[in-house]
């Protein structure tokens, strides 16, 4: 019983952990080298994986993808440990909409644009922070999808992650909230009926006990008397 | 379409919310009012505690506090424009 809950247990962390690293934006530090777009055609293991066609469109079974390919500087630890190290990352453009997850992005011409206005050239270095969500993945073919772009000064720019700083903050209040909210009701509704339940299975017990007594004694009242 | 089903599915979520802080925000305010009435009369008659405990109750239904909840609706509305503004502003 104790593996199994262990196990439980140790699915949902990985999963929300997943979930989390998949949905919440990072923030690369990179140079745009050259924006393109390729038909893609989804199946049913990478549809997942990607949004859907632009807001205002129709949606085929095969469309176009925007990608903005880049050089990225490489890092530990979800970026927080910097490296000299750099790695060629692609990144896809998508509409979000009104669907998951909820960036409510309708702007991926516009942002394609601000990646061709950035293009960075050997001789005129343009170093870019990118947002964006999601995972790169070679064998299922999927990108992570790009929410922003903003130029920066230098490789070694300063980056806060206000969003994922206040998402954890509120997320942390959130569950000591529920877990209130959850006291307060097993102490003022659930303990008073199972304190009601308990006194009124009590009273049958009692009853019960007495009625036996109640028959055995009538049944001792036929069984012979002790001889004196 | 995909606005309608988010507006449809958000406020049947935050009426969950919603409905979850009103009946914890009433635990907790007559569990309070319990407390003052025992405070202040150790050996009270139990009819006029349930007494000050309903008016207390009927004071706070009728007072601006509750009516806060409604922030539940307007805050995740007020996130989602400016979401929106964030990610789509050039």
């Amino acid at each position: 019983m104790r593996y199994v809950r262990i196990t439980l247990r140790t699915i949902v962390i990985v999963f929300f952990l997943a979930l989390f690293h998949y949905v919440l934006p990072q923030h690369d530090i990179a140079r745009v080298t050259q924006t393109e777009v390729i038909r893609m055609d989804f199946t049913s293991l990478n549809r997942i994986f990607y949004a859907q066609s632009d807001s205002g469109t129709a949606e085929l079974a095969t469309r176009d993808i925007r990608l903005i390919q880049t050089v990225r500087r490489k890092s530990f630890l979800l970026g927080f440990i910097r490296r000299e190290a750099e790695g060629v990352m692609v990144y896809r453009n998508e509409d979000t909409g009104w669907i998951w997850p909820p960036y409510f992005k309708f702007d991926s011409s516009d942002l394609q644009a601000a990646a061709a206005a950035n293009i960075s050239t050997p001789d005129q270095e343009q170093w870019v922070s990118i947002t964006h969500y999601g995972w790169r993945n070679r064998f299922f073919t999927i990108y992570p999808n790009a929410i922003a772009i903003r130029p920066i000064e230098g490789p070694d720019a300063r980056i806060i992650p206000w969003f994922n700083i206040f998402f954890f903050i509120f997320l942390v209040v959130a569950g000591l909230f529920v877990r209130a909210m959850w006291r307060q009701f097993r102490e003022r509704t659930i303990d008073p009926a199972l304190a009601d339940a308990g006194e009124a299975w009590d009273r049958v017990e009692d009853r019960a006990s007495n009625t036996k007594g109640r028959v055995g004694r009538w049944l001792d009242s036929w069984r012979s008397k002790p001889r004196r | 379409m995909a606005l309608i089903r988010l507006v449809i599915f958000g406020f049947l979520a935050l009426s969950v919310v919603y409905l979850a802080i009103w009946f914890y925000s009433r635990s907790v305010r007559r569990e309070k009012l319990e407390e003052e009435w025992d405070a202040d009369h150790p050996d009270g008659d139990a009819t006029e505690r349930r007494d000050f405990v309903e008016q207390g109750m009927v004071e706070y239904q009728d007072s601006f506090r509750p009516k806060l909840i409604l922030l539940v609706y307007v805050i995740p509305a007020v996130l989602v424009i400016a979401a929106l503004i964030a990610t789509n502003w050039n």
